[in-house]
């Protein structure tokens, strides 16, 4: 290519949607880059200024921070060593609860967090920095690696996977969705040259925290469930969408300052990680006070783990409010003692849903249907109770027609026809053996 | 009761009709074939004798054995002639003997794509081996996408998708990419224009891929008849390829007319409208249930067509017969189209080129072209539609009064004997050409002294680098952006930055029913425009530019509307200039920078096409850097025709160039403007430009440059065969002071 192409490139800049930067200041930067020994030094300063190390793998560097925080260090309503009650606490509660440590050394958790160039998924951005922690009886030890330039993802990762010998237990923020797929994509570039990504286990945070307040929060994010849940505040905090482009700066001018603000919003993170862990499994294992909405919650996941003992109780005590919790914890309840087989509790809890809630939704009336036909052979109540669900999901198709609801409203009225005939069926039967 | 007439009646009375200008007769053909392949696996040959084939087509046969021995390959295939066994069988032949390995088929649309799919399915089903193929596309559930990415052997994806969704997360494909043998690359040549250079760069970035994962694959492309297919197979690939063109399938006889409508108006030579000739002949065939497709050139005509061939029917069920297909629509509504011609349940269609493409409808009987495709490749496809079992086919092409169409009709041996187009690709067009390094580097980083495309990258990436979505480091740049880049780069400028088109009709069901670009959008949709789609009218009551979306009402008004642009021209650079055989003329070729503000519409009758009143168009103006050739002429022939005359001339011959263009090169309408200047701004000559109507230019006004001097010879022709006298649609177009000004421009051509 010849120098006309640069021309032309300038030409085209308007176009290609650029704004035009300030290339002066560029150029002076890059010079300075050039000369490798001011930027070596300048990078062996930076290390020092973010108290890290400097490890060498194959001709690439990585900063590694290590810190120890006492065990009394407060992370909100919680202290760091309170790790140690929950992780003992859960080896009586489930074994199979996602939260659960059951089996596990409280050291064995691994607190983990990381930041990347950008939240899109594709192989071009990359996690420049991983804060990790757990907890010993010595007290909390964190490791940050950070990655002093893209060219040094080898060594990065060899760094963070010799000094992590197992991942089974990471404890993340949303790392199912976002940290870990990133992780592969990244050590899909260097698999060659460092350790193979052990097998990972996972406490995803956030879906335990959307279960449990995705309706008072008005965003999941874990800066607002610190906030909100934890009564964490954060001081001078730079924004997690900050992260790129400060670490940009920093690629071009590797000054510590600039990303002082990142590895302290990671290194908190990281600590919120370890009290948001033992407050969650502290609302599961009852060891703290729960609202009406919690403990429903948290009766409706010991339910959907398929662990009706733990669940029942819970809902039992909520099923004698008049609350609208009160109200579908019965509902719960009657799916409970039909699984069970107590099918006249089941229809007595039925039965006070529909009495008591304002307005009942077809489910539950076709549920009271469903015992009325099956158990009791009561068709003429099973038949009302399903017209009474096809009223209702009448009224509702008016307000918005949806597919799915439509192919409901056909199948109750099958339903009924079924019925229909099963009680004709019945009287007929009746009257041959009067 | 009436009685149906039958094909031959319909002909006989077509042979006595005045209007009809040319018959040609294609003999029809028969099939050349040959025994199985000896290497062809035995599962392959029991599938295929189970479909009740018992031999191949000699093409189908060399392409098995070409892609066996390693080489990459490119086939013209017509219509119908069974190509996609060409490059099913070595394919399925090869994952047979090797299960891990793995095939790339590339559609230009999703609708092949899933056609192909189903049929590749039936094949794998009688083969009894659970071979696993799979359509990847936006539709593709999450679920069953990380089992394609895993053990998908085959792969059908298009163009799009690879580009946006695949490459840039080639870390969750790499068994595909470890082990990819071969890329199928299906209807090569609609990757022509912007489009195919875009294409042939995703391709580029395909190779920087393959060869970071240790790969090599072969490439199988399929073409229409194009005059350089290997040429562009290379281009777009940028390997050597091999070619077949013998074709060894068999065809009916085909009956080729030319319809020339009568002239109503003898002093201003003007014809009947082509479109009222079209809508009755092809009512003849449709009344007696033969199946019959129309293809017009612009989705306006389209719509026309629909809603006055509609008319011959009456009752819906029976209106619902004919209908419209045609970019813009949405993926529902032509796939209920495809079926119902596939069944018969649909009689007519009235077609833009989209189904030019092979969608899958069975041949239908009849083919009438409204006015001259546009290219040779075109009117191959377009015919090839017709030609169903044994019978007969008939394609009528009625000529518009364009000077293209006339000098066809007046030419017919011109016509039979023309080769097919050059298909032009520019794939280092530098806006494409960088949009794609930028998003090669997001895919992988660039080592310094690394090629794209065969050329170094270097300076690119220190260009990307500077502005700062590139860092250097250690002989490497890496992506340093937190952007995605493929997501803000689309392939097709007609989907790039697309406008919704809502239907407001019933404010309480407000739907989307269509899009288009943004160019589209300013031309057809500014308010007050009347929009046509599916045959009926509606109002455009606001245009968003913000939200990109256009407010649209039905209505029923007598009138359409036309819009006006106002255009803007500036050299920036001269690239080339040299002398032309005509007096007092010279050509140039370079950078040129155009603005376009539409400024009024025109409201025309429909039945008249009278113009019953204008409005005002405001809209901000578009501007675009491109090439552009163009011709100046000395200012001693202003002096000596007058200022008013030579404008005419110029004018005049804007438009024979505007349709003679298309014989030289292969592109759409949309992406060739030309502009006459009296006075031009870098020369201050009077000058006629032809310009890429896409930013950066894709080599069309290039090649232009090139045949200048035949193109001039061309229009000539064009003005000196018409027999009018003082310019008409046909030769210069209506124009000031026009008898004078076609003598003008007779002389300005001939002078010598």
């Amino acid at each position: 290519m010849n120098v006309s192409l640069k021309q032309k490139l300038q030409l085209y800049k308007k176009q290609l949607h650029q704004a035009q930067e300030t290339e002066n200041q560029n150029r002076q930067e890059k010079s300075e880059r050039m000369d490798s020994d001011v930027y070596e030094r300048e990078i062996r300063q930076a290390a020092r200024d973010m108290s890290a190390e400097i490890r060498h793998f194959d001709n690439e560097s990585v900063f590694v921070h290590t810190e120890k925080l006492e065990l009394e260090t407060r992370i909100g309503p919680y202290s760091a060593g309170d790790l140690f009650e929950t992780v003992s606490d859960w080896q009586k509660g489930s074994q199979v609860h996602p939260l659960s440590a059951y089996g596990l050394d409280a050291d064995e958790l691994l607190f983990f967090d990381t930041e990347t160039t950008g939240l899109a998924s594709g192989t071009g951005q990359m996690i420049f920095l991983i804060g990790l922690a757990h907890v010993t009886s010595g007290g909390v030890e964190m490791k940050q690696y950070f990655l002093p330039g893209p060219g040094h993802e080898a060594a990065f990762f060899n760094a963070f996977l010799s000094d992590s010998h197992s991942l089974k237990n990471l404890v993340t923020f949303n790392g199912k969705a976002f940290d870990w797929p990133r992780v592969r994509t990244r050590h899909q570039f260097v698999r060659d040259q460092v350790p193979r990504l052990p097998a990972f286990g996972h406490f995803d945070l956030l879906h335990a925290s959307r279960r449990l307040w995705k309706n008072r929060l008005e965003s999941v994010r874990l800066q607002t469930v610190e906030r909100e849940i934890l009564g964490l505040g954060r001081e001078e905090d730079v924004p997690g969408k900050m992260a790129p482009f400060l670490y940009f700066q920093f690629l071009k001018q590797p000054n510590a300052q600039l990303v002082k603000g990142i590895i302290e919003h990671n290194r908190e993170d990281v600590l919120s990680l370890i009290a948001l862990y033992i407050h969650l499994s502290n609302k599961v294992l009852g060891k703290v006070s729960s609202d009406e909405e919690e403990r429903y919650e948290i009766a409706r996941w010991y339910l959907q783990i398929g662990d009706d003992e733990r669940a029942l109780p819970l809902f039992r005590r909520l099923a004698v409010r008049d609350s609208i919790t009160g109200i579908r914890s019965r509902a719960q309840m009657a799916a409970l003692y039909k699984r069970e087989g107590h099918y006249e509790h089941a229809l007595t809890m039925l039965q006070s849903v529909i009495r008591e809630d304002k307005s009942p939704n077809d489910h539950i009336y076709i549920e009271a249907a469903k015992l009325m036909e099956h158990q009791f052979k009561k068709y003429e109540s099973a038949i009302s109770y399903t017209e009474s669900a096809l009223e209702y999901l009448r009224k509702k198709l008016k307000e918005s027609a949806d597919e799915a609801a439509g192919r409901k409203e056909s199948a109750y009225i099958k339903r009924i026809n079924r019925l229909d005939e099963k009680w004709e069926r019945e009287k007929e039967r009746s009257r041959n053996r009067e | 009761m009436k009685v149906r007439q039958s094909m031959a009646d319909l002909l006989a009375m077509l042979k006595k009709d005045p209007n009809i200008v040319h018959w040609h007769t294609i003999p029809g053909r028969e099939a050349a074939s040959v025994s199985f392949p000896e290497k062809l696996d035995w599962r392959l040959r029991r599938a295929l004798v189970e479909r009740g084939i018992e031999s191949l087509y000699v093409h189908q046969a060399e392409a098995f054995q070409t892609v066996l021995e390693g080489k990459n390959l490119v086939l013209v295939t017509p219509t119908a002639s069974g190509k996609t066994l060409c490059y099913n069988l070595p394919v399925l032949q090869t994952v047979l003997s090797d299960p891990s390995s793995r095939a790339l088929y590339l559609f230009p649309t999703k609708a092949l794509a899933q056609d192909q799919k189903n049929e590749m399915e039936e094949l794998i089903n009688e083969i009894g081996v659970p071979l696993k193929s799979y359509t990847y596309d936006g539709d593709t559930a999450g679920d069953i996408r990380q089992k394609i990415r895993r053990a998908g052997q085959i792969v059908m994806t298009n163009p799009d998708m690879l580009h946006s969704s695949i490459l840039p997360h080639h870390t969750k494909w790499v068994s595909l990419f470890e082990n990819l043998k071969y890329i199928v690359i299906d209807e090569l040549h609609t990757y022509r224009g912007v489009f195919g250079s875009h294409v042939a760069n995703v391709i580029r970035r395909l190779e920087r891929i393959c060869s970071y994962y240790g790969s090599h694959p072969q490439f199988i492309c399929t073409s229409a008849t194009i005059a350089n297919p290997r040429a562009h197979a290379e281009a777009l690939t940028g390997r050597k390829m091999f070619l077949i063109d013998r074709n060894g399938a068999p065809s009916v006889r085909k009956h080729f007319l030319f319809y020339n409508p009568p002239v109503v108006n003898k002093q201003l030579n003007v014809r009947e409208d082509e479109m009222l000739a079209v809508k009755n002949l092809a009512a003849r065939f449709l009344k007696n249930g033969i199946q019959t497709i129309v293809f017009a050139r612009s989705r306006l005509k389209v719509e026309l067509l629909v809603s006055h061939l509609q008319e011959i029917n009456s009752g819906r069920e029976e209106r619902a017969k004919i209908c419209a297909y045609r970019g813009g629509y949405l993926p529902l509504e032509r796939r209920r189209i495809e079926k119902g011609l596939r069944n018969g349940e649909i009689m007519g269609v009235v077609s833009t080129n989209a189904l030019e493409l092979g969608v899958d409808i069975g041949q239908l009987q009849v083919c009438i072209m409204t006015g001259y495709p546009g290219n040779m490749a075109s009117v191959w496809q377009q015919a090839g539609r017709a030609g169903r079992r044994k019978e007969d086919a008939v394609i009528i092409m009625v000529a518009s009064s364009n000077p293209l169409d006339q000098y066809m009709a007046g030419n017919p041996d011109y016509f039979f004997s023309r080769k097919p187009e050059e298909v032009r690709i520019n794939p280092d067009n530098l806006m494409i050409l960088i949009d794609h390094v930028k998003c090669s580097a997001y895919e992988l980083p660039f080592k310094k002294g690394d090629t794209f495309g065969g050329q170094q990258a270097d300076e690119l990436c220190e260009f990307l680098s500077d502005e700062d979505v590139l860092h250097y480091q250690a002989g490497k740049w890496y992506w340093m952006n937190d952007a995605f880049p493929a997501n803000e780069i689309s392939l097709r400028s007609a989907v790039q930055d697309s406008f919704a088109i809502v239907d407001i009709t019933d404010r309480g069901h407000v739907k989307v029913i269509g899009e288009m670009d943004r160019f589209g959008a300013m031309t057809m949709l500014y308010e007050d425009a009347i929009y046509i789609h599916q045959g009926r009218q509606y109002h455009v009551d606001e245009l968003d530019l913000k939200e990109r979306k256009a407010y649209i009402r039905r209505v029923n008004v007598n009138y359409y509307t036309d819009s006006d642009l106002a255009v803007q021209l500036d050299v920036l650079e001269t690239d080339d200039h040299g002398l032309l055989p005509l007096a007092h003329s010279e050509k140039g070729y370079g950078d040129v920078s155009v603005r376009a503000l539409p400024t009024v519409f025109k409201k025309i009758r429909f039945e008249t096409l009278e113009n019953i009143g204008w409005g005002r168009i405001h809209l901000p103006e578009l501007e675009m850097h491109t090439n552009a050739a163009w011709i100046s002429f000395s200012t001693d022939w202003l002096d000596r025709f007058g200022k008013d005359v030579f404008q005419g001339a110029l004018v005049g011959l804007s438009h024979l160039l505007r349709h003679a263009a298309p014989l030289y090169v292969m592109c759409d309408q949309a992406d060739l403007s030309v502009v006459p200047k009296i006075k031009a701004p870098h020369n201050e000559l009077p000058t006629v430009f032809v310009y890429d109507k896409y930013p950066g230019g894709i080599g069309l006004s290039k090649k232009l440059y090139e045949a200048m001097p035949e193109l001039l010879e061309r229009a000539k022709e064009m003005a000196e065969g018409c027999g009018c006298e003082s310019g008409c649609p046909s030769c210069i177009g209506f124009v000031n002071e026009g008898k004078a000004a076609k003598q003008a421009l007779l002389h300005l051509l001939r002078e010598r």
